[in-house]
């Protein structure tokens, strides 16, 4: 007679209606008592199938459609777009326009990371800094309105340029926001990296390892948390990145606990981007030379640049038309998706939603 | 062992903090000048180019418009359809006579999702019958009004010091 009791497995469906998936996102998850088997993520939920609605617009149209990939990042989406298309065409950009882009940028970078912080620190159980990103927050989204005109689809970058330059007093504004932020990233570091609580849920909990990450080509922090040395800011300088100082952040062993506090690193390496580029910013026109009907040279064109989850890449098959034939978006938080499974296997069910927002997914761009 | 306490003296420290919460139904928010709101549109101006409903990625402009006599255009209709406009901007920048702009209102919420159909009657007053333009408008009445007051107050009060000292001069003289 065997002395081991018998027990049945249970499948339980995470989402897609649940807070921690900050999305439509399911997860089918197998247990054995506490422990997972196995988990199977049903994606699709947020599809409005982008890049076959792109096939039917021109380069302009297309631009809107980016802000709603990955909506809290949407300066990078709007750029990964027309970096692609302007290394199409081999344009020029004027240095003024290139240095508001940078800023815009490494703004909505921070805007990005700091609701990180706030979303996964609630998704442990933590309300209050939740409520305090979005104080920070609410001063980038501001800056944003007055450049842009909007709070979230901002619709900014245009082939050749930008589509505004800054209201008078914007640059000064973000002048003045960076030592603000530098004192309330101190604030964040007393506030969350030293507790307890929060630090044995987080350390060695979701480690990926090395070879790991690369086989399943993971980019952006979930890759640096590793220790690999590889943003695409550094190792494959586009836009005006070069003229910057500013470090690249990796830790060494991959767990969630890096992956939270590379965020935090980050929106320093930032902010100091941020002070370089408005202190040095000249005048001068904001939009190139740009022919008024854009239309790519028949042939295939990928760049990509570093989001704020990990490589954004646009991919783009033209025939010579206005309109793309086969427009692509390598989207980082699909990619980076993929080795969910892996990580969960063997975890307890309590550490599934440590590990999933510790990834870092965006259902819009995920689902694209 | 105590890494939470320094923690704790963060949440402390944000309890004498201002709220910053905006009670919004009834104060509304004031947006910079380049908000894109919902639209408005001037008929007198528009020359029936059609180029913003060219441009507009999602089709929700349809127009039409007719010739008079002298060869020149006028509008007839203009209507957006509101459940697809993503508010992108695209067809006030492609404007060439500034037709159509786009206002600090932002409420869409209806009933029904025909009345998000809005024609030219709705789009050429959306601008002053919603949104907070009139509360900008009466603010603006009242600051003027009070400036007013206060040039008055001070013309005033100069001729009465004027008078006064008019007068002591008059009563040293008498």
């Amino acid at each position: 007679m065997s002395t081991t009791l018998r027990s049945e497995e249970m499948i339980l469906n995470v989402g897609p209606q649940h807070p921690s998936t900050h999305g439509v996102f399911r997860l089918v998850v197998t247990l054995d008592g506490e422990q997972i088997v196995d988990a199977d993520p049903v994606v699709g939920y947020l599809h409005r199938g982008t890049e076959k609605l792109a096939e039917g617009l021109q380069y302009t149209q297309i631009i809107p459609y980016t802000d709603r990939l990955d909506y809290i990042a949407a300066m990078l989406n709007n750029y990964a777009l027309v970096h692609t298309v302007e290394h199409a065409l081999d344009l020029e950009i004027p240095a003024r326009a290139e240095h508001l882009r940078i800023l815009v940028m490494e703004l909505n970078r921070i805007a990005s990371h700091l609701l990180f912080l706030g979303t996964y620190l609630l998704d442990l159980g933590a309300m209050s800094p939740f409520l305090y990103v979005f104080q920070e927050r609410e001063r980038i989204v501001q800056l944003f309105n007055e450049i842009s005109g909007a709070r979230l689809t901002y619709n900014y970058m245009r082939v050749g340029g930008v589509k505004w330059d800054a209201p008078p007093g914007w640059i000064e504004k973000v002048r003045e926001f960076v030592p603000f932020m530098r004192e309330k990233v101190k604030m964040y570091d007393k506030l969350i990296s030293g507790n307890e609580i929060f630090l044995h849920r987080v350390r060695g909990i979701g480690v990926i390892t090395q070879e790991d990450a690369l086989q399943y080509s993971l980019s952006g922090i979930n890759l640096r948390s590793t220790g690999i040395r590889f943003d695409l800011r550094k190792n494959r300088t586009y836009s005006i990145y070069d003229q910057f100082d500013f470090d690249m952040v990796t830790a060494e062993n991959g767990d969630c606990y890096d992956r939270y506090y590379i965020h935090l690193e980050e929106i320093r390496q930032a902010l100091n981007i941020v002070e370089q580029a408005a202190a040095q910013i000249p005048d001068g026109p904001v939009l190139g030379k740009v022919p008024k009907l854009i239309r790519i040279p028949a042939g295939e064109y990928y760049t990509s640049i570093e989001g704020a989850r990990g490589e954004l890449g646009v991919y783009i098959v033209s025939d010579g038309k206005d309109k793309p034939y086969r427009l692509k978006f390598r989207r980082p938080s699909f990619v980076n998706l993929q080795i969910l499974r892996k990580m969960l296997i063997g975890q307890s069910m309590a550490n599934l939603i440590a590990i999933l927002g510790a990834v870092n997914i965006v259902l819009g761009e995920v689902d694209a | 062992m105590f890494g939470f306490l320094k923690g704790l003296s963060v949440t402390f420290g944000q309890m004498t903090k201002k709220k910053l919460t905006l009670q919004y139904p009834e104060v509304k928010p004031e947006w910079p000048e380049r908000f894109r709101g919902i639209h408005q549109f001037i008929p007198e101006h528009c020359i029936v180019c059609n180029q913003c409903a060219r441009i507009c990625p999602t089709s929700c402009i349809s127009l039409s418009g007719n010739r008079d006599e002298n060869k020149k255009m006028h509008i007839d209709t203009y209507d957006i359809n509101f459940e697809i406009c993503i508010l992108c901007d695209l067809c006030t920048e492609v404007c060439p006579t500034e037709a159509i702009l786009m206002t600090d209102q932002f409420e869409l919420a209806t009933y029904s999702r025909d009345e998000l159909y809005k024609d030219i009657h709705w789009l050429y007053e959306n601008h002053v019958k919603h949104g907070n333009y009139q509360q900008l408008q009466a603010a603006k009445v009242q600051a003027a009004k009070e400036a007013e007051e206060k040039a008055k107050a001070a013309e005033t009060e100069k001729a009465t010091v004027e008078a006064s000292t008019a007068g002591s001069d008059k009563g040293g003289d008498a």
